[in-house]
């Protein structure tokens, strides 16, 4: 039998695992594969309906990443932000990989969750919205704080998704680029620019402190 | 600038939106224990988060351990030296004692072999040696702020911060943090921004007086004490004395600084 660690909080205590439980990471990263897991279930019972096609997968498409990226937006929120503010090191490359990281892995557990049919809500739709989505949370967090930063996305893509005409064009592609099939440019383009729009913003200033300052 | 300068502020002026924290301050410390007295609202918070590096002024000099505070580069090898206790601090409810020391211990870039051992020192400084694995939310008050207290001097900082350390100690543990202090002062400069007279009569070889953003008054508590002169009462103690210092010291401030005004009328 191996003798037990001599000191116990050696391991405990190693800085990617006190930088991960900080910011609870753990849980957020569980709540954004059992989000993913069940966009996935949802998705295929959806389309197992009768008159239902795959173009049913569409609130999977759009509440899915809402979800994600609601739990990576939450985790932003740093509890100790006036000492984290005398790191020796600049904060925003550790920002920065704190929100592509968990990102490209909503990214890519959406795109497999609705998988076939990329003409219409599969794969590229799933990423297009989880990388828009997570632009603008990221940019909420930034700019109302990193534990209320879920609200502006969830207000904007609930009232897309009452709003937006049932066959969009014109203007809709763009204001509702959330409801837009895979290919569309100028969801692609508004997706994109939300997402480098609110990564860079939250690199730059990092999650709006909410605490009273004095 | 003198090398045992620690920390030198000239002009140090600070805004917050339109009131001003603190005006054209100039400002010279070196080794030992500097008490930074104020009525509320003096800028003594504004001065220690701009000391501590994590706000920025809005016009002024600030020079920290020899290096520009103002400049990115060297600002990074003040924060290896530099140990701050803010007066509101959070800290994740998860965590141990040790855990939260060693986070910062960690933002301080210290070599990560030196820091399981540097953590328990800091613990056993400050009286948690037998809580050092409970977690942060089952803490008392005071022994938060002990905790708060041990991540500041983790890095054994040359330059070490403190707003308002005893607030939520009860009295012993008071008594012991002002040994720590001394025993920090020895080799450190160590500012300690407080409203309690007896933590500068107890712990404090200097004191620095801020009043509507400027500073007041700076000298030894010894020079402090007799600006008050000598009571008429029959039970005087040094806190008392400290106190009329701090008084009389503020009273004509606050004189001369209307004569200035009236003077430019």
């Amino acid at each position: 039998m191996r003798p037990l660690l001599v000191e116990p909080g050696l391991r405990r205590t190693g800085p990617l695992r006190l930088y991960l439980r900080s910011r609870a990471l753990p849980g957020a990263l569980a709540a954004l594969v059992c989000t993913a897991a069940f966009g996935a279930g949802a998705a295929r019972w959806l389309v197992s309906l009768p008159d239902f096609d795959h173009t049913a997968r569409l609130p999977v498409v759009v509440f899915g990443p809402l979800l994600a990226t609601a739990a990576i937006g939450t985790s932003l929120y740093a509890p100790c932000d006036e000492l984290d503010r005398t790191a020796v090191r600049a904060w925003w490359p550790r920002r920065l990989v704190h929100l592509l990281a968990p990102t490209a892995l909503a990214a890519v557990l959406f795109a497999l969750a609705v998988p076939g049919h990329t003409e219409a809500f599969g794969p590229p739709a799933a990423v297009r919205n989880t990388l828009g989505l997570t632009g603008v949370t990221a940019g909420a967090a930034a700019l109302v704080g990193a534990r209320l930063s879920w609200l502006p996305p969830a207000f904007f893509v609930g009232t897309v998704y009452l709003a937006a005409p049932s066959r969009p064009e014109g203007a809709a592609q763009w204001w509702a680029w959330v409801m837009q099939p895979g290919p569309g440019t100028g969801a692609w383009t508004v997706a994109l620019g939300a997402f480098v729009a609110g990564s860079v913003l939250y690199a730059w200033r990092g999650a709006r402190r909410t605490t009273a300052e004095s | 600038m003198n090398p045992s300068t620690a920390v030198a502020v000239t002009g140090l002026t600070v805004r917050h939106r339109r009131t001003v924290a603190l005006d054209r301050l100039d400002l010279s410390l070196g080794p030992g224990v500097h008490g930074l007295l104020g009525p509320n609202g003096a800028g003594k918070t504004s001065l220690i988060r701009v000391l501590a590096t994590v706000a920025a002024p809005f016009s002024g000099r600030v020079e920290l351990l020899g290096g520009d505070a103002t400049s990115h580069r060297e600002r990074t090898g003040i924060r290896r030296r530099l140990g701050y206790l803010p007066q509101e601090f959070g800290y994740y409810p998860g965590f141990t004692v040790r855990e939260f020391v060693a986070y910062v211990a960690w933002l301080k870039e210290m070599p990560s072999d030196r820091v399981p051992a540097a953590v328990e020192r800091a613990v056993r400084r400050v009286g948690l040696g037998d809580r050092i694995d409970a977690k942060m939310k089952t803490l008392s008050g005071g022994m938060v702020r002990r905790a708060g207290i041990a991540q500041a001097v983790v890095n054994e900082p040359e330059l070490l911060l403190l707003d308002e350390p005893t607030a939520g100690l009860d009295p012993e543990q008071r008594v012991d943090f002002r040994s720590l202090l001394r025993e920090l002062g020895t080799g450190a400069t160590v500012v300690v921004s407080t409203h309690l007279v007896e933590d500068v009569a107890a712990a404090c070889t200097e004191v620095a007086l801020i009043e509507g953003g400027r500073l007041a008054f700076q000298g030894t508590t010894g020079e402090l004490t007799a600006l008050g002169g000598v009571s008429t009462e029959g039970n005087d103690s040094t806190t008392h004395a400290v106190e009329r210092g701090y008084t009389a010291a503020l009273r004509a401030h606050r004189t001369s600084a209307e004569n200035a005004r009236e003077a430019l009328r």
